[in-house]
Parts: structure tokens; C-alpha cells; sequence
């Protein structure tokens, strides 16, 4: 009895160590030949630029962080874009994946390049002219050259609107990320939510924080910002009467404050223009105070 | 032979049916995917007839190697569960309880939080095996410190053991949680991820990395078989049955340690197995562990790459976690076993 026991137990290790070896001799085939453009997008700001050019019947599949706009829930979500699956990529049988730096793992990626996917993977936009390259890229994946052109002009039109209302001293404004239904974030240095408040001429007003950090409701008090920005990744996931020490603020009080969807502030998407101008808005609201106090 | 008067399985009936079973799973685990398969392209890219390169690499270089993985993890998962299980006379004794999770996950925690500073030079040197050689270093590692911890004049006591695994786990779940305070939002996602375990990044250098481990430790397993037995009458009868005490504690330690640390480095964090598959075994076929031990091993390998199959279909083109499938499955189970026992 014994003896089968084991047996059974070595049997199993060696055919495992059989099959890995001829597995591992296998060859491969010919490639297909392909039509149409499909493409795979795994990012939420990648997603919305590739429907803002109107390119959005390319797309066969989207990440779970693609949510905006609407209509692409329909599509098939493959994951999350930290953990692209490769078969799940594979099986919606795309021409293209679009993504960014941020797409893991770096394995999976080099897989589906293998098996004739274009991976395009463009840099994480944290400025307006990131921004900008950004479109002319994804307009140059999805064959929309001229279209993302002329959406690249007007978007730095309004962005050089922005950037040219600011004068004075550089408002002091806190930026906070809504986290699960209790929890706010502060975000810090290196964040999306700093790099929207540096394009609009902003200073971040816990500017010794780095990344996102759970805030301090003490700390909170004692920063005493000019301007509160608050996202949400769903509306009304916010909520002011869970945060006294909030609403105890000046800032809050006078009414310069905005909750925003996050992938509008955060996205340094197509919509950039808006959220910049939603951040600018408070900021000539804090200006008018200075100039009325003074 | 004796005969199990309890009314348990046969035990050779028993084996076969695990082994059908395992055998079962594998060919569902190669033939269903996101990716569409016919059961003709497989055996076309088998035979070679068909000449698909997207298909051949589906077949060869993911789902033969995640099935491989899966099965070999899940073996060495149960099998270094019922090792400890019979260490510790304690049916809730788990790789976890000795530190191997908490070990690995530090050291998977700080080279996603610390590649981009300090530890930049261990990334650059080791690429794309950074992480997976430093869980398996710190897995297998803080194994060994509780050993270390839990040796007074050559012997080695179970009870000390057992007390430095929790407060190990507690020492290095304390710098997990300091270094997820300093992580950076993505970093937390891709910790997040690596602690539910996947099988769905597994590929031939995977295997070909893990596997002199796993397999050492499921070969090396039945040897203890005998000496873990004469554990359950006590540990002085170990001694006098002829066997040498300390050495059967070395080697489940470090058969545990090593496998384990290997497969948590291939396919993070999986619970369960490790717990539940063992139970299962020895409620069907009974304690002995020249039974419970080559059982578990195929058990677990089963279940692991049943669990996968599930983890990659439900939600496709998307995939579960296989930890979150694997919990998912095992605890109803579990909880259904002990409800039926307590009822007998």
C-alpha cells in the first residue's frame, strides 16, 4: 500500500517533468493576415481620447479603469491594467493594444508583441503638453491624424486661456482624493491632482506629502488653504457632513470649493481644458477675497 | 494491509479516483481559456498539423505552463500543509503559521516599494526576477529564523516554534503595513494583486525556476510519512520507535519552507489549499501519512487548477484572482465538512 502510495506520488512529479519538457519543444506556426483595425485600450484617459476623436468602433475592449464615457461599459472589460491578462487580451483578437508606461506585467506585454499584437505603450500625461502629444498619438493609432490635430489646437487654445488669467502670488489649495466611503487622501507630491494644480498655477497647500496619503483631520485644520478640491471616483462618494474639520475651513465656508469626477481632474485627458478651468475658477474667486480683504 | 474499520474509502479505489480527477481538471484547464479553442486546434497544434502561431503559443506557452504551475503549487501547497499539520498535531496549522506568507509578502512589498530607491540595484541586477527571488528568500528565510529561533541545545521545540511563527508574522506584517504607508497609489494596486495570487502570468521560465523546488519538496515529502505518524502518539514515541526526532522536525520545516517560498515567488499568495486540503484527505482516506501525504499532493494540485479554470472563465476576457477563487471555493466547503462532521 505503501509502495503505491509513493509510487503514485513519483509518477505524478515525473510526468509533470515529462510534459514540461515537451511542451517546452514545441514549435510555432504562421501568422494570421488581418482586416480591420481592432483595438484594445487599457487605460480610462486613453479610452476617452480615442472616443473624443470618434474613433470608438475600433475599439473591441477596454481596462477596468475605462468608465468614461458611458457607452463603454458595453464594452468587454479584460482587467485591470496592472494585470492585463494575456489570453483575455488575446481572445477579443486585437491589431492594437493601447496603453501606458503604467501596463503590467511587463511579460504579458512582450507575449501578445510576440503573438502580433501592436502593444503601444505612451508615457503617463502629468502636464498639458503631455496632454497634447498624447491625442496626436493616440490620433495617429486610430488613423484620425487631422482630427486629433485640430482637437490638440483648441484644447491648448483654452489651456493658454488659463494659463494666462493667473497673476499674483500662487493660491495655497488643498487637493483631496475620495477613498472607499469613509476615507479621504491627501494628495501629495508626484500625484495627478499636484500636476493639475502646477497647470493652473497653483500651489499645493500640504506640499510636504508625498504620493496619497490618509488625511489627518488635525492636519486638515491646520492647513488653512485658499481652495479645497475634492475627487470622487462616483458622484455623491463625498460627503462634507462626514468631515467637520472640512467644513470648519474658511475655504470650505466661503464656497471655494469643487468635488469632481476623477478621471476629469486626474485624467489629463480630452476634457483637461474643463478641469483646469473648474481649478482656475476658484482660484479668481480666492484672488477677489485677497483683493477685498486688503 | 489493515482495513479501516471507520468506513473510509479504500485507500487504492480512493488514489485512482484523485488521480482521474486530476487528470479530468488538466484536460479542462487546456482546453478552456478566453481565447477560443477548438478541441481539433488543440490536437492539430499537439499533433502539429495546424499551423497557427497565435494558437500554438496560447496552447504551449500559457495554458500547458499555467497548468504545470498550478498543479505543481497546489501540490506542494497541500503537501507542506499536512507535513506542518502532522508537525504540529494541529489541524489548523498552515504554511502561513510558520511565517512563509508573511516573509514572502515583506519581501515582495519591498521590492515594489523600495526598486525605485535603495533596492534600485537588486532590481537592476535581477530584472523581471526580482520580486520572485526576494519572496522566495524571504519566505523561505524567516522559515528558517523561527527555526533558528525555536532550537535551544540541539533540540527543537514545536511550541517555541509555533509562538516565533506569530510573532514573526506579526514583525513582518508590521513592515508590510509601514512600507504600504509609504506606497505610492500604483504600487498598492500591484501589492494588492500579488497578495490574491495569480497563475495567469505563469510561463516555461516560471516553471522552469520553481519547479527543482517544488518538485524536491513533493519527492522529499514521503520520506517523513512514517516518522510524522509516530508524531501523532506523541513526540517521545517518535524516539523510541527508531526515529530521529529532530531530524524529521528539520527536514518538514525546511520542506516546507523551501517549497512553499518557491511557490508563493512563481504565483503569490494563495490560502486554503494549504489548510483545507489536507483535512479533506484525512476525513476520506483517514490520518496515516504514507496515505495523506502523495493524496494531499494530488488533491491540491487538482483543486488548484480546478480553482484556475473557474478563475480564468467567469469573468473573461477578465481574470480573477486565482488566492480570491481559491477562498471562494474552499471556504463553503470547509464550512459544509465541519457542519457534516459535527453532525456524525
Amino acid at each position: 500500500m505503501r509502495l503505491m502510495a509513493v509510487a503514485a506520488h513519483w509518477a505524478a512529479c515525473v510526468s509533470f517533468a515529462a510534459l514540461t519538457l515537451a511542451a517546452s519543444t514545441a514549435h510555432a506556426g504562421e501568422p494570421e493576415a488581418r482586416s480591420e483595425p481592432r483595438i484594445v485600450s487599457a487605460d480610462g484617459s486613453l479610452t476617452e481620447t480615442v472616443y473624443a476623436l470618434g474613433a470608438e468602433d475600433a475599439l473591441v475592449g477596454v481596462d477596468t479603469t475605462s468608465n468614461y464615457p458611458k457607452a463603454v461599459n458595453e464594452l468587454p472589460k479584460v482587467g485591470y491594467l496592472r494585470a492585463l491578462p494575456f489570453e483575455g487580451v488575446l481572445a477579443l483578437k486585437p491589431d492594437v493594444l493601447l496603453t501606458t508606461d503604467e501596463a503590467e506585467p511587463a511579460k504579458t506585454l512582450e507575449r501578445l508583441a510576440k503573438a502580433g499584437v501592436e502593444v503601444v505603450q505612451l508615457p503617463v500625461a502629468r502636464s498639458p503638453a503631455d496632454t497634447l502629444a498624447r491625442i496626436r498619438e493616440v490620433g495617429r493609432v486610430v488613423g484620425k491624424e487631422a482630427r486629433a490635430k485640430a482637437m490638440a489646437a483648441s484644447i491648448q487654445k483654452r489651456v493658454a486661456a488659463v494659463e494666462t488669467a493667473q497673476s499674483g502670488t500662487p493660491a495655497r489649495v488643498l487637493f483631496l482624493m475620495a477613498a472607499g466611503d469613509h476615507g479621504v487622501m491627501i494628495a501629495g507630491q508626484g500625484t495627478a491632482g499636484q500636476a493639475l494644480l502646477e497647470s493652473v498655477g497653483a500651489r499645493n497647500a500640504m506640499a510636504d506629502v508625498r504620493g496619497y496619503k490618509p488625511a489627518n483631520r488635525e492636519a486638515l485644520l491646520a492647513s488653512q488653504p485658499d481652495a479645497i478640491v475634492v475627487v470622487e471616483s462616483r458622484p455623491g462618494q463625498f460627503r462634507i457632513d462626514q468631515w467637520p474639520q472640512l467644513a470648519a475651513l474658511d475655504a470650505w465656508k466661503q464656497g471655494r470649493h469643487y468635488v469632481g469626477d476623477s478621471m476629469l481632474l486626474l485624467g489629463f485627458g480630452p476634457r483637461l481644458p474643463q478641469a483646469m478651468e473648474a481649478v482656475a475658477n476658484l482660484l479668481t474667486e480666492v484672488e477677489q477675497v485677497a483683493s477685498n480683504g486688503h | 494491509m489493515v482495513t479501516d474499520a471507520s468506513g473510509r474509502l479504500a485507500r487504492g479505489p480512493a488514489l485512482l479516483m484523485i488521480m482521474a480527477a486530476a487528470l479530468a481538471v488538466s484536460l479542462v484547464s487546456v482546453t478552456s481559456g478566453a481565447y477560443p479553442l477548438s478541441t481539433g486546434d488543440i490536437l492539430g497544434v499537439l499533433v502539429g498539423s495546424l499551423e497557427d502561431e497565435v494558437a500554438t503559443m496560447v496552447l504551449m506557452d500559457v495554458r500547458l505552463p499555467r497548468l504545470v504551475l498550478g498543479f505543481l503549487v497546489g501540490a506542494v501547497l497541500a503537501v507542506s500543509g499536512a507535513l506542518l499539520q502532522g508537525l504540529f498535531r494541529n489541524p489548523l496549522a498552515d504554511p502561513g503559521l510558520i511565517g512563509v506568507s508573511a516573509g514572502a509578502s515583506l519581501a515582495a512589498i519591498a521590492v515594489i516599494v523600495l526598486g525605485g530607491t535603495w533596492l534600485g540595484g537588486w532590481v537592476d541586477l535581477a530584472g523581471a526576477w526580482a520580486l520572485p527571488i526576494a519572496a522566495f528568500i524571504g519566505g523561505s528565510g524567516t522559515v528558517f529564523l523561527a527555526w533558528r529561533i525555536a532550537r535551544r541545545a540541539g533540540q527543537t521545540s514545536v511550541a517555541t516554534l509555533l509562538l516565533a511563527g506569530i510573532a514573526i508574522n506579526a514583525i513582518a506584517g508590521a513592515g508590510t503595513g509601514l512600507l504600504t504607508f509609504y506606497s505610492s497609489d500604483e504600487e498598492l494596486r500591484s501589492l494588492t494583486f500579488w497578495t490574491m495570487g495569480s497563475l495567469g502570468h505563469a510561463a516555461w521560465d516560471d516553471v522552469a525556476m520553481a519547479a527543482p523546488w517544488l518538485l524536491l519538496a513533493l519527492c522529499a515529502a514521503p520520506f517523513l510519512a512514517r516518522p510524522l505518524d509516530a508524531f501523532l502518539l506523541g513526540e517521545q514515541v517518535v524516539g523510541h520507535l527508531g526515529y530521529n526526532t529532530d531530524w524529521t522536525k528539520r527536514a518538514a520545516i525546511l520542506i516546507a519552507g523551501l517549497g512553499v517560498g518557491a511557490a508563493v515567488a512563481v504565483s503569490g499568495l494563495i490560502g486554503f489549499v494549504g489548510l483545507v486540503v489536507p483535512h479533506l484527505v484525512r476525513h476520506t482516506l483517514g490520518a496515516g501519512h504514507r496515505v495523506v501525504i502523495p493524496a494531499s499532493a494530488l488533491a491540491g494540485g487538482t483543486l488548484l487548477v480546478g480553482a484556475d479554470c473557474l478563475a480564468r472563465v467567469v469573468v473573461a476576457p477578465a481574470e480573477l484572482p486565482i488566492g480570491l477563487m481559491m477562498a471562494l471555493i474552499g471556504g463553503p466547503f470547509f464550512l459544509l465538512l465541519l457542519m457534516r462532521t459535527r453532525v456524525v
